[in-house]
């Protein structure tokens, strides 16, 4: 990136101020925007890993039940992934078409910018580290932002899309996804909770994300080396407009190229499948009889001694012809076929009620079939 | 004490004894059944057996229906309502209606009807049982002019009435009298067969469905309980140890995203339908059975097409991603059981490193601000 670089160094020393410029309004929406994602997932994220503790049941009937939440949380997400996009498209303009540095790239100079700010504060080391304009802390804390979005929409998209997902990779992929979906977003809302709050709030009230301006002794204790170029004059410029147009040429058809192909992923994220949000019904069973034996064992004779041992003929008529005042259903010689015939008699059609296996048998109603069809209709 | 005192002190005393007598009024239950008419049974019945005693006559009444006037003598004696009962033999008429004899009441229309007047006789003695009987879908029906919904006599018998509990699978097999085909495929279940074995630790029929105040089983309150219900016997560890059963079964489904969503709305909305599986959508209802019989829902060879069930469009590796009723290890899931690993040594340690330089800064800051102090 350093062939890139085109910061320029103006004219003139300025004078201590009280704060200095460090955030343009893109940039501080841009925070707010991620700030109000960030609760709103992590309320509506939080108490489905924690359900069964009350905590998280009242939380969840406060925001509308588990599956609104769901919905929230899904609709959230989608506003992070096409914001994780516009920043993207923010990144690329700025390394490549303005030249700026990737000052937010971690290097080895953090890694002793860390050591020797230890060492002040324990005081083995009598100065305190000059900081670039963004410190060992600040980047950390955005590689793990951009880290934890990555896992965060993978390990999402498996879960959103479980079906895609166990088509191509095997069917434990998803439980692990919940299982790094859910670790990571504790990891990152405890984070936000310690690091980032002690910082911006309990070290120092810091306003810049809000205001775009930090005042001088924050400066002074966090961006030493910052606020030295910025005293000495060294301010960022940007490239002349004609290398700015001739670079747009290239970065235009190309941002437009990219991020309507990630739209449209976006957009395939969220629609591909529904199984997770909603499924079908559970298919009612169909209960059938299962008969055991054939209408071959049914004997005329004994069919007759059971229909008469039975109550069959107070509607059914002593021949089966049917009893006029009664019901009078007639089931001689009947069109049933046997599996039919046991099926209604087990199920017990309108008017007659069921007979099960222990008030008249399978075998029985084998004798009493093989009668009824001896008849005549 | 003046006369307008006198007249307060005797309206005050009128008051309270009004709100007493309103109180006690409105105190009594809206809608009783006729437990006041509890009383000794009378136990002769001579007078009416001179004619009834295991007579063949019979009344054809209105509908056709030929009333069965005789009355089995012995079967009468040794039912529960018989010789053996606490409170003495029951007499014809406890049931029958003081005013049965002489038989001047028209006859019923119907054998039918004849059969549900006569159940509510029951509710004279058996209050207990009538506690919840307004919910009680058998009784709903009736009332809501199904009358081949049972009524007491259909599962209890009338003259002849025994423990219906003995031995206890008898209790599954009145139920099968009119549910057949649910009895069918409940009778070949793991819990069927247990039960004609002789079982009495498995649930039959009344057991999840209840006795006399049973409530529909296809209403959303009944599918977002239902875990609950499977839970009562299979999170019971001394119940479970004799057939080898984990316990874990209820907790692993409460982790599951199924169980977490169905408990969340049984805990907030247990009248609002949930799509999410329950106990019964995998392991099947009345014809459950042994998670590795081969007709189990189940069984690996089954769980897609049951999954296909909620998911149609399930890939046939779907299925493994239900880690399952067992606490997953290294060996049966390699992958989450490292992903839970990370977090578990990243969580700590990233916090670790965050509140360890959060008190180095607080030292630092502290060091300053008495290094000032102490350098003037």
């Amino acid at each position: 990136m350093a062939e890139n670089t085109l910061e320029t160094t103006s004219a003139e020393p300025i004078a201590p101020q009280e704060s200095y410029y460090r955030f343009n309004s893109a940039e501080r929406f841009e925070h707010m925007l991620l700030a109000v994602v960030f609760i709103g997932l992590g309320l509506t994220g939080l108490p489905q890993r924690y359900a069964g503790s009350e905590w998280a049941q009242s939380l969840i009937n406060l925001l509308g039940g588990i599956e609104s939440i769901r919905i929230v949380h899904r609709i959230l997400a989608t506003i992070l992934m096409a914001e994780s996009i516009y920043h993207g498209g923010i990144i690329t303009y700025k390394l490549f078409v303005l030249g700026r540095k990737a000052s937010l790239m971690v290097g080895f100079r953090d890694l002793r910018d860390l050591i020797q700010w230890i060492a002040f504060n324990l005081g083995i080391r009598q100065s305190h580290p000059s900081l670039p304009k963004y410190n060992f802390g600040e980047k950390a804390e955005y590689l793990a932002l951009v880290w934890g979005t990555l896992v965060m929409v993978v390990t999402g998209f498996m879960l959103w899309n479980p079906i895609a997902t166990t088509s191509i990779l095997p069917g434990e992929v998803v439980p692990a996804a919940l299982a790094a979906h859910s670790g990571e977003a504790l990891l990152a809302v405890l984070s936000i909770l310690t690091w980032h709050l002690y910082n911006v709030l309990f070290k120092r009230f810091n306003r810049s994300i809000f205001t775009g301006r930090l005042e001088h002794d924050a400066m002074e204790e966090e961006h030493a080396e910052e606020l030295d170029n910025i005293l000495q004059g060294h301010v960022i410029q940007d490239p002349p407009p004609e290398i700015i147009n001739n670079r747009n040429r290239y970065f235009i058809p190309y941002a437009f190229i990219v991020s309507s192909l990630l739209i449209i992923g976006l957009m395939w994220f969220i629609t591909l499948e529904n199984t997770a949000i909603t499924t079908i019904d559970p298919v009612p069973i169909d209960e059938v009889y299962e008969l055991t034996i054939s209408a071959d064992v049914g004997n005329a004779d004994t069919g007759l001694e059971v229909w008469e041992s039975q109550d069959c003929a107070e509607c059914h008529g002593a021949g089966a012809q049917g009893t006029p005042g009664t019901l009078n259903i007639g089931i001689a010689n009947t069109s049933l076929t046997f599996e039919e015939f046991v099926d209604k008699v087990r199920r017990g059609p309108a008017d007659m009620g069921a007979y099960s296996p222990r008030k008249i048998s399978d075998e029985d109603l084998a004798h009493i079939y093989a009668w009824l069809q001896s008849l005549d209709k | 004490m003046t006369k307008p005192q006198q007249t307060a002190m005797i309206l005050t005393l009128f008051g309270v004894v009004l709100l007493g007598l309103g109180y006690m009024i409105m105190s009594q239950p809206i809608m009783t059944y006729a437990q006041d008419t509890i009383s000794e049974p009378t136990g002769d019945n001579s007078f009416c057996l001179t004619c009834h005693a295991d007579s063949d006559q019979t009344k054809t009444l209105a509908d056709g229906t030929e009333l069965h006037l005789g009355v089995n003598q012995e079967a009468l004696t040794n039912s529960v309502h018989g010789s053996s009962n606490e409170e003495g033999p029951l007499g014809c008429v406890d049931c029958h209606g003081a005013d049965a004899f002489p038989h001047d009441n028209p006859y019923p229309e119907t054998g039918r009807a004849y059969t549900i007047k006569l159940s509510l006789a029951c509710t004279n003695c058996h209050v207990e049982e009538t506690e919840n009987l307004a919910d009680d879908v058998h009784y709903t029906a009736i009332t809501d002019g199904n009358l081949r919904s049972a009524s007491c006599v259909d599962c209890h018998g009338s003259h002849d009435i025994q423990p219906l509990d003995e031995p206890i699978s008898r209790i599954s097999e009145t139920c099968g009298d009119c549910h057949t085909t649910t009895f069918e495929q409940y009778r070949n279940s793991v819990h069927g067969v247990a039960l004609f074995e002789g079982d009495e630790n498995v649930p039959t029929c009344v057991s999840c469905h209840g006795v006399h105040g049973i409530k529909h089983p296809t209403t959303a309150l009944f599918r977002n309980r239902s875990p609950e219900l499977c839970a009562t016997c299979h999170a019971d560890e001394d119940l479970m140890k004799e057939y080898d059963i984990s316990t874990n079964v209820f907790n692993s489904y409460l982790d599951d995203f199924h169980g977490t969503t169905v408990s969340l709305f049984e805990q907030s909305d247990p009248n609002v339908p949930s799509d999410k599986a329950v106990c019964y959508d995998c392991h099947g209802v009345h014809d459950i059975t042994t998670a590795d019989d081969t007709k189990s829902h189940v069984v690996r060879e089954n769980l897609l097409a049951t999954c296909r069930e909620c998911h149609p469009d399930a890939s046939s590796d779907f299925p493994d991603s239900w880690v399952g009723h067992f606490e997953p290890t290294f060996e049966s899931h390699p992958l989450l059981f490292a992903v839970n690993l990370f977090y578990d040594i990243l969580i700590p340690a990233v916090l670790g490193s965050f509140i360890l330089l959060i008190v180095i800064d607080i030292i630092g800051r502290i060091r300053r601000r008495f290094n000032r102090q102490g350098g003037h």
